[in-house]
């Protein structure tokens, strides 16, 4: 039977000799709309758009309409096209809008190359579009439905290199560790003991860090750290820098924090200057994008290119001494979640993902209460450590939720120790005055 | 003049049908002046995971996808969910070649979250009335929706509510 069905139908003439206009229309299931583009045949900018809908969901939908004109002017053969339609259009109008219009704009490129070949096959009958696409250096249009892929690209990832993506060394830097000579027991094995794994501490604390261990102590309520935030411009999702986060933190009174961008690691230095700053500590971890989703994996400090498979990644960081925590294990839709699909923690508690991991974040601030609950129901059921961190992006999230640790943690190696001996627990954290 | 006669043109369809209580079947279809395409993956419930993937890509311009069976397999137990994205494009290929492949099978995901959404819209009430009580709740319960879009922006009547128990102000 069918569930849904989405028709979009793209068509391009050349208005004039100057002008191309493009007529988009996507109708599916949810809806209908249609845009109209002006783009200019010289140089493809789009010179002007009108959109109109037919069919919406909420009653506030109309409103997308005024702010289709943020695309105008801009370059449909640039490579930052579709993520500035993105940012623009889908953010400010309407994601579906965002949709129709990327692909417009390859519909428009794509006109663009027909012209040129017909115009070029009046000298030269005999030239064929293979020829003429060779010799114009015609790229296949980037259809990219969300702006990940310039993000992936600015952070140097590669495709198609070993299905476990592309791993080389982090650059040395001062205080940078290899976490050499830490035993790490197997993930669904005993852990080692905090007091051995907390020998080479030392070869892991940032500078900074180390020097605050006898300013920073536990307080009743223990030792609180957002193990999750998101800085620009490192992570290109973010909007706060880490400085700006960081300064939050040490404001609303949290012990430390642990920066964690996508696929980007911190030099030490970097960490130890943040700290120097606000009176903080300042931690290193990384979230890394897996086959199985996003994995925060903290000691563990190659620089990680593309997606890897989760499995690759186990081994990489049982080899460097750190541990994995599986990040927003049940992050849903927009409009459903995990419960509705009917996903108990019984069966989600088989998912091979948390065979992996050392821990499950269950606390997370861009998540829903319900898909919280479900990860702490199934780290509950498969005896697995529980997180929390803020997944926070911009400065004023700092926080939210954090991970209360019961004693003071300086050091990425205790952090480490700290998880693995299940000295910690996931808390919502309200800000002191 | 112009003869208003179409120098290019695309259909792309993109179907959801359940194949069985537990199992859904995505295809994306596309047909333009140089493309012939078409991308299906089959995904299990509850857990979202595709279960195969499958395609075909003839372009008359681009490389061909010669491994484009290899390059879809590697989607077999990815989830079909949030983050998705980077997932398929690390998986599959980054080339610009593959673009358009990637692009399909992003499309056949989006189409399996719009079929289970399209089954939670259908209990919005008739009425405006009802229907602003029902997206109002729906942001409550799903933060991320919260100034993602035009309908739930700060200041939007659907997040007002939502702003007053944050203690926050919102502007237009």
């Amino acid at each position: 039977m069918l569930e849904f069905q989405r028709n979009k139908l793209l068509a391009v003439i050349l208005r004039d000799p100057e002008t191309l206009v493009v007529h988009g229309v996507l109708d599916d299931s949810i809806y209908s709309f249609d845009v109209d583009l002006e783009v200019r045949l010289a140089d493809l900018v789009c010179r002007s758009v009108s959109g109109r809908w037919h069919r919406w969901t909420t009653p506030e939908c109309p409103r997308a309409l005024q702010f289709l004109e943020e695309i105008e002017g801009l370059d449909l053969r640039a490579d930052d096209f579709e993520p500035q339609v993105h940012k623009t259009v889908g953010r400010h109008a309407c994601r579906h809008f965002a949709n129709l219009l990327i692909e417009c704009g390859h519909a428009a490129r794509e006109a663009a190359l027909v012209v040129g070949w017909e115009r070029a096959r009046k000298e030269r009958p005999a030239l064929t579009l293979a020829a003429y696409t060779a010799e114009h250096d015609f790229r296949p249009p980037g259809l990219t439905p969300e702006p990940a892929s310039k993000v992936l690209r600015d952070a140097g990832v590669r495709a198609g290199s070993e299905d476990v993506g592309n791993l080389s060394p982090a650059p040395p830097s001062a205080g940078a560790p290899a976490a050499a000579g830490i035993t790490v027991a197997a993930p669904g094995k005993e852990s080692a003991p905090p007091a051995a794994a907390s020998a080479p501490a030392a070869a892991v604390a940032t500078p900074v860090a180390a020097a605050m261990r006898n300013t920073v102590s536990a307080r009743p309520e223990g030792f609180l750290i957002d193990l999750h935030l998101h800085t620009s411009p490192v992570s290109p999702c973010a909007s706060s820098p880490a400085a700006a986060m960081v300064a939050r933190a040490a404001a609303i009174g949290l012990d430390a924090v642990c920066l964690t961008d996508h696929n980007h690691c911190w030099p030490s230095a970097a960490a130890a200057e943040l700290a120097a700053a606000h009176g903080i500590i300042v931690l290193r971890g990384n979230e890394i994008v897996t086959d199985q989703g996003d994995m925060l994996v903290f000691g563990f400090y190659e620089d990680v290119q593309g997606v890897i498979t989760l499995a690759a990644l186990r081994r990489r960081v049982d080899a460097a001494g750190g541990i994995i925590i599986a990040a927003h294990p049940f992050r849903g839709f927009l409009t459903f979640g995990a419960g509705q699909l009917g996903l108990t923690p019984e069966k989600a508690a088989e998912r091979g993902v948390f065979r992996l991991v050392d821990g499950i974040e269950v606390m997370n601030g861009k998540v829903t209460e319900s898909e919280n609950g479900l990860a702490a129901a199934v780290a509950d059921r498969l005896g697995l450590v529980g997180v929390g961190g803020s997944d926070a992006h911009d400065d004023s999230a700092v926080g939210r939720y954090v991970t209360r640790f019961a004693a003071p943690v300086t050091s990425e190696e205790e952090l480490i120790a700290a998880v693995r001996a299940g000295a910690c627990k996931a808390v919502s954290f309200v800000a002191g005055p | 003049m112009a003869n208003n006669i179409v120098k290019f043109s695309r259909n792309r369809q993109t179907f959801v049908e359940a194949a069985a209580d537990d199992l859904l079947i995505s295809t994306c279809r596309l047909q333009d002046v140089f493309t012939t395409a078409e991308v299906r993956l089959t995904v299990r419930l509850p857990g979202l995971e595709i279960e195969e993937a499958v395609g075909s890509w003839r372009h008359e311009y681009w490389l061909p996808v010669a491994d484009i069976d290899a390059r879809l397999a590697k989607l077999r137990g990815v989830r079909v969910g949030s983050g998705m994205l980077k997932i398929i494009r690390g998986l599959v290929g980054e080339e610009e070649h593959l673009a358009g492949l990637v692009y399909m099978v992003e499309e056949c995901c989006h189409g399996v979250i719009l079929s289970l959404t399209r089954k939670v819209l259908l209990s919005a009430p008739d009425d405006r009335a009802g229907r602003e009580r029902f997206y109002a709740d729906m942001v409550k319960k799903s933060i991320r929706l919260y100034d993602r879009c035009a309908a739930f922006a700060k200041g939007s009547p659907l997040v007002r509510e939502l702003e007053a128990e944050r203690g926050e102000t919102g502007s237009a």
